[in-house]
């Protein structure tokens, strides 16, 4: 497989009047093509921040981006100028947003909007582009797309605004999707049929995806490999059997521990994390997880950890104690003790 | 199971709703409003008699006046007393109210019109551009263009002085160059007092060509201006800048800042257009710059940003009609408000000058006559004020409802 993205050292910060906001820290990883990475944190930990740096979509100022590399397919996108990063946008790399009802514009017709990247990327006129966003329309199981293309927004459901959304994104055939919790506003029914769909089209067309959520367990059949983010840092970063088994950070643990299972004894309490994220202004020096984490030290105060392989290759985390976490035998201690 | 099949069919049907536009659909809550329907009606009858009145009756006021028949009341027959027919009756100078009256309305019309179009244009501008830098950043063009425009409109001033234009081209260029050396002059301290040096010294030769006291003049206006122009201006600068000279003009009382420019640039119907549309810009730029703001924040802009589209593209095609509807309603009260400042200057002496027709200019001329009797000579003229007013007034508040997209489910 050959690599198609690799970050190095991604810094986003924002200049506000009350300090600096540390919204990514410094974080790094590959991805290769066709690959489906996992991105999961709870609110407010730089999930969506990466990913809008990433597309230099950050407002500067106040933001600032900095990075050792951005490297996408052949060139690093820090360093392109306006109109070659318009060129990565959309037709290389396409994006989903979290919120289908705002997303779209409300005063042109979904077919339009859908023909506008095609006319901007790839020169159609019209006709042509028309048709295609009907084609696309239909890929992503609009019923009665030829009616459907001269709709406004507001005539769509949420669910068939966010297929709208997807087709938009898939129009230029892009390289890399990246899907920014794009079922969070919408219920469970359509979130089931979105992420078969985003799986489908990814088979389909080959493109890696990245896939922004809170939620771990849809992650769980998506993804190849999960990076878990805390407070702006990569805190673990494995495949999906490392990620939900081989657990090594008390924060997966603890996420994975807040999620129900179904197989998991009647009456056994979720687990939920106390308190809340460190303000990302003057972050801690240690780890940002101390002051919420049960298996803390000393050491965890005044050292902040450094990712490093645990156990199997790939398998990274940064935590002082990573050896002595153990998933399995923590679980059955928990489920022992009902 | 086979039974459910037509149905789910017929739901999908169902589902489809008919295709509306957004103006239909305004048409549509437009219709059913009554005020609105008359305010319609009220503005189609004036803008028919105006434009009719322009194109296909002809007078000319400067031959009009027949002293025989001055302040004569209305009457609607002739009579062997009365023999011409004058509906509202006639004015001091003995001309037909009702001639000046519709023709009046042409030039309210004009007045409304350019006036609007002079704030709409200027002020949706500014407010567009300002409230748009806000959330974007500029990029090196969008500079460029800045301070180019900066150098020229501030160039006026001294170009004004030693009446030689292409100072302004001067100080455009410096503005220009402004942008090229931003980086490269980043760490240098001293790039400010340059730029102030460079000023002084490009106003003062070419004032020296007039004369050597324009000459020191203008050294000092361009040492000012260099120093002004030393560090492109940002969005937020740039929004700032202008919105706080919005809030200049706001402060000061609308017609007084109307007699103002009229003062200054002389009478004249021309004239008042002019200060009405300027007094007028802030508020439009100041609707512009909100509404674009919150635009701004909305997804879709961002969707069409990750699309790669520029900030041109994004600026008229994905914002500008988002904020159309605010403006349409604003332009139309704008109207009303244009034909009654109108009014207030011509009624002033600094609108029309006479003895072309106007309202304003007519109420002035003969309100002396009020106590003699004369009614119908400030009536007439008067209620055609009233109405095209209120005529505005209430379509611009239909137009509000209509086009208020929380409406539309109706």
């Amino acid at each position: 497989m050959e690599t198609l993205m690799r970050i190095k050292e991604l810094h986003t910060r924002f200049h506000t009047q009350d300090g600096t906001v540390n919204a990514v820290n410094g974080i790094s990883y590959t991805m290769q093509a066709g690959e489906v990475l996992g991105v999961v944190g709870e609110s407010g930990c730089g999930k969506s921040v990466h990913a809008l740096s990433i597309l230099r979509l950050i407002q500067i100022p106040p933001g600032e981006i900095d990075a050792r590399e951005v490297w996408f397919n052949g060139k690093d996108l820090l360093k392109l100028n306006d109109k070659e990063i318009r060129q990565v946008r959309g037709r290389e790399i396409a994006m989903v947003f979290q919120d289908p009802m705002s997303s779209l514009n409300p005063v042109y017709t979904v077919g339009f909007q859908i023909s506008e990247a095609l006319m901007l990327h790839k020169g159609m006129n019209k006709t042509q582009a028309r048709e295609r966003a009907l084609e696309l329309l239909n890929l992503v199981g609009i019923p009665e797309a030829s009616k459907r293309l001269d709709n406004y927004p507001h005539q769509f459901s949420g669910g068939m605004r966010q297929r709208a959304m997807i087709a938009m994104a898939l129009s230029c055939e892009p390289k890399l999707l990246i899907a920014d919790e794009p079922t969070t506003a919408l219920d469970v029914t359509i979130q089931a049929q979105i992420i078969e769909l985003v799986m489908r089209l990814q088979e389909e067309l080959g493109m890696a995806v990245m896939w922004i959520t809170h939620d771990l367990g849809i992650m769980a059949e998506m993804a190849q490999n999960i990076n878990v983010m805390y407070a702006g840092f990569i805190i673990e970063r494995g495949n999906v059997h490392e990620i939900y088994h081989q657990t090594r950070h008390p924060y997966t643990l603890g996420l994975l521990g807040s999620l129900p299972r179904i197989d998991e004894a009647p009456g056994t309490k979720l687990i939920s994390i106390p308190g809340l994220p460190p303000d990302l202004i003057g972050l801690p020096v240690g780890c940002p997880f101390y002051a919420r984490c049960a298996f803390r030290v000393e050491r965890c105060l005044s050292e902040r950890p450094q990712l490093e392989e645990a156990g199997s290759p790939g398998h990274t985390v940064a935590c002082w104690r990573w050896k002595e976490i153990d998933a399995e035998a923590l679980r059955k201690a928990a489920g022992g003790a009902q | 199971m086979s039974t459910q099949l037509p149905e789910l069919e017929v739901l999908t049907e169902y589902a489809v709703r008919e295709h509306r536009s957004l103006w239909l659909d305004a048409w549509r809550r437009l219709k059913s409003s009554p005020t609105a329907m008359l305010g319609l009606v009220v503005v189609a009858i004036f803008l028919l008699s105006a434009v009719s009145a322009h194109f296909f009756w002809k007078y000319d006021p400067r031959t009009d006046l027949d002293y025989s028949s001055k302040l004569l009341a209305p009457n609607l027959i002739s009579t062997a007393e009365k023999p011409v027919i004058h509906i509202f009756g006639t004015d001091k100078l003995g001309r037909d109210i009702f001639t000046r009256v519709v023709h009046g309305g042409w030039n309210s019309l004009r007045v409304g019109l350019v006036a609007v179009g002079i704030s709409l244009t200027v002020g949706c501008l500014l407010g567009l551009f300002a409230g748009f830098f806000e959330s974007f950043d500029m990029n090196f063009k969008e500079k460029l263009a800045l301070m180019g425009a900066l150098g020229l409109a501030i160039g006026l001033l001294p170009a004004w002085i030693a009446r030689q234009w292409f100072q302004t081209l001067i100080f455009g260029a410096l503005g220009v160059v402004s942008v090229f050396l931003e980086k490269k002059l980043a760490r240098v301290r001293m790039r400010p007092v340059l730029f102030a040096a460079a000023g002084a010294l490009l106003g003062g030769l070419s004032g020296l060509l007039v004369a050597p006291l324009v000459g020191l003049v203008c050294a000092f206006v361009g040492l000012l201006i260099g120093w002004l122009l030393n560090k492109p201006v940002n969005g937020k600068t740039f929004s700032s800048i202008t919105m706080r000279l919005m809030d200049v003009l706001l402060s000061f009382p609308s017609y007084l800042l109307a007699i103002a420019i009229v003062a200054f640039l002389g009478p004249g119907l021309e004239k008042g257009m002019i200060a009405i549309g300027v007094v007028g810009i802030p508020v439009y730029a100041r609707l512009a710059r909100s509404a674009v703001l919150s635009v701004s924040q909305k997804e879709y802009v961002l969707a069409s940003q990750s699309v790669g589209e520029g900030h041109g593209r994004i600026l008229f095609k994905h914002v500008m009609p988002n904020i159309l509807s605010p403006i349409i309603v604003q332009a139309t009260m704008g109207l009303a408000s244009a034909i009654l400042s109108a009014a207030a200057l011509g009624f002033l002496g600094l609108g029309a000058i006479p003895p072309e027709p106007e309202w304003g200019a007519m109420l002035g001329d003969s309100y002396k006559y009020l106590s003699s009797g004369a009614w119908w000579a400030v009536l007439f003229p008067g209620l055609a004020i009233v109405f095209s007013v209120l005529g505005f007034n209430l379509l611009g508040d239909g137009l509000r409802d209509a086009l208020d997209p929380k409406m539309r489910a109706k």
